[in-house]
């Protein structure tokens, strides 16, 4: 099954990337643009711009139906998903299945194993592969408690139909679990309208590090080493980075090998990721695994040399990995920052904005995944991610000097973003150290969103000075003083 | 000419003035020479004042000039004095709701001269994935509500207005 004409069923920097990889391996490309997108990058670069439609633009983004009818249509053989919107989405593989084109990614079995939680979780466990310990109430409810004490101390009470944090209860001694139990589960029953709990081991201060993974479908599966994405915000990964500061040679083995024997169990087909929780002793559970290309994919291909995006296109058209384990090096540091349209002080809340000038960085190890244009909008139509900045160093502590440098050259005008945020983080002298956990931005979030050297006055003039009615009123005074015979006020 | 600035929150006063030589910016702080040069990129300057040379990019947008300047990037918002008036001896506070993030709007439950509760919903809006239902703050008779369902609207924009309060 040869490709020749792939469909981007996404948009942003996700499909500006992949499209510029299929075009250098020689594919007529297409991508999706809603009738009331703005213009991207990737509609300059895909051959072919097909228009979508639908009440919201994330909504025309979700249609399955009208996206197989448009690949049909334009007689595109493949379609390449991105992250996001139908990724993961087992009935869009199914409808593509049926229309005879092929999905970039894995089966839609896989794709349904892994977006179930629970049954992901007990097909690892089943397996052998390492899980925080936990117990589920529905599996036995009269033996729940009991069950519980069983998980040991930290442990972690969530409500079963829960989510954003709510109902869930922190439990670290035996005396206290009865009455947490009783107290979650009528949170639960607020919240949810749904009482049932589990309970896991509580990991204190955890690291999120995760692996990246690619299969042939024919049992063939290598790793691309790991990836440390501890720096979160909302529960959302703002930098990613590898090697993870966090892991000894053995540790890095144990654990990519790991997920490479997870993706195995499941004969995998294309690019995932394995994440796993990182305790601070060195134990590592199995969390989920991401059936798709991800976001922070370019600081591993910026280690290792290889194209994740033609692994997949070479995989989907049955051409199988360019490369064996052993062929796969992970050369110096790199670094991804997300560059997000939103206010760091005031809690993250999105920007909108014009974008009047826009001057990315660029050099020597440093590349810019960029979903944005000089004159472009940004709305709240998307997400808020605008685009990536990934640099490469010799070792970590040359990755993040040129971060730094880069991400202060980053000139977005006309929307607030987060690159002097992004900025405080890398100088934190705990990133530095790597001595981070996942509540690392929390737990430093005054330090990080303190002000800097007060530049009023300097702020002041430039404004002043570029008021061009402003400037031509001053200059304007003394003709009229002369005219008024020496005048002054 | 006196000028207001929004900077980080906060409102800040200046006056321009030229001595024949130089531009002097005038605060409270005193008087400071200043001079803005373009250079040949995009937006960038050369800024002289306080003893510094400055290299910075800007951009000026219908409210607000944006700076770039020593890696971080600054939004001054210009405020309008003649506005600033209007505002502040105007409509009274529980007049109006204003968007606190921009949105979308999902739903509109009231129209303009339907009498509402203190609590009643207005309109629902969705912003960062959550849908929240906007209520009246006092009871009346809505003026205006300026966006329809599927309406963009950014921060700070008016959602709905009450018609004034009859003493």
């Amino acid at each position: 099954m040869t490709i020749s004409k792939l469909l981007v069923a996404n948009r942003g920097e996700i499909a500006a990337r992949v499209l510029r990889t299929a075009r250098a391996r020689g594919l007529a490309t297409a991508v999706l643009r809603h009738t009331s997108e703005q213009e991207g990058p990737a509609h300059l670069i895909a051959d072919e711009v097909v228009t979508i439609e639908g009440p919201t633009p994330v909504a025309a983004y979700l249609d399955i139906p009208q996206i197989v009818e448009a690949a049909k249509r334009i007689g595109a053989d493949a379609v390449h998903p991105g992250y996001g919107f139908l990724s993961e989405n087992a009935g869009f593989v199914a409808a593509l299945d049926k229309a005879g084109v092929t999905f970039v990614g894995p089966t839609s079995e896989v794709i349904d194993l892994m977006g179930d939680k629970i049954r992901a979780r007990a097909f690892v466990e089943e397996r052998g592969f390492p899980v925080a310990p936990s117990a589920i109430e529905d599996d036995d409810p009269a033996t729940f408690v009991e069950r519980s004490h069983a998980v040991g101390y930290p442990l972690l009470i969530k409500p079963s139909a829960g989510g954003g944090g709510k109902g869930m209860r922190v439990v670290r001694e035996d005396s206290a679990l009865e009455t947490e139990i009783e107290t979650a589960r009528r949170e639960g029953e607020r919240y949810f309208g749904d009482g049932r709990l589990f309970v896991e081991r509580y990991i204190e201060r955890p690291r999120h590090i995760e692996v990246q993974v690619m299969g042939d479908g024919q049992g063939n599966v290598v790793h691309f080493w790991e990836r440390e994405c501890s720096i979160q915000r909302r529960f959302q990964k703002i930098i990613e980075e590898t090697p993870s500061p966090a892991l000894s040679p053995q540790q890095r083995l144990d654990i990519c090998e790991t997920a490479a024997g997870i993706a195995r169990a499941v004969n995998y087909r294309g690019a995932g990721t394995v994440e796993f929780i990182y305790a601070q002793d060195g134990a590592f559970y199995f969390l989920e695994m991401n059936t798709r290309i991800q976001v922070e994919h370019p600081v591993t291909e910026m280690v290792t040399g290889f194209d994740l995006v033609a692994e997949q296109l070479r995989v989907a058209a049955g051409e199988g990995l360019s490369a064996a384990q052993a062929d796969i090096p992970q050369i110096g540091h790199s670094i991804e920052l997300r560059i997000c349209a939103e206010d760091a002080t005031e809690d993250f809340r999105p920007a909108i904005g014009d974008i009047l000038l826009l001057d990315e960085p660029q050099g020597e190890g440093v590349r810019v995944d960029s979903g944005i244009l000089d004159g472009g909008k940004v709305t709240t139509d998307f997400d808020p991610m605008l685009s990536k900045l990934i640099v490469h160093g010799p070792d970590r502590a040359g990755a993040i000097a040129r971060a730094r440098q880069a991400v202060q050259n980053y000139v977005v005008l006309g929307v607030t973003t987060n690159t002097g945020y992004l900025d405080a983080i890398l100088a934190h002298p705990d990133f530095a150290s790597g001595d981070v956990s996942t509540g690392f931005l929390a737990e430093q979030a005054d330090a990080l969103t303190a002000p800097g050297e007060d530049v009023t006055d300097l702020l002041m003039a430039v404004a002043a000075l570029s008021d061009e009615r402003l400037v031509r009123d001053v200059m304007q005074i003394p003709q009229m003083h002369r005219k008024m015979g020496g005048w002054r006020n | 000419m006196r000028r207001i600035f929004q900077i980080d929150g906060e409102e800040t006063e200046c006056w321009l003035s030229h001595d024949g030589s130089h531009f002097m910016l005038n605060t409270d702080d005193g008087a400071v020479p200043c001079r803005l040069d373009p250079t040949g990129v995009p937006g960038g300057h050369v800024l002289r004042a306080r003893g510094r040379v400055q290299d910075v990019r800007l951009a000026v947008g219908p409210d607000a000039t944006f700076v770039h300047m020593n890696g971080r990037t600054y939004a001054i918002g210009r405020v309008d004095p003649a506005e600033r008036l209007a505002g502040s001896d105007g409509a009274a506070a529980d007049d109006r709701i204003v968007a606190p993030m921009p949105g979308v709007v999902v739903s509109v439950n009231a129209r303009p001269g339907d009498h509402v509760k203190e609590g009643q919903p207005l309109l629902v809006i969705e912003s960062m994935k959550l849908e929240t239902s906007l209520t009246a703050l006092r009871d009346g008779v809505v003026a205006e509500i300026p966006f329809a369902a599927g309406d963009s609207f950014g921060l700070k924009a008016t959602l709905a207005q009450l018609a004034p309060e009859e003493d």
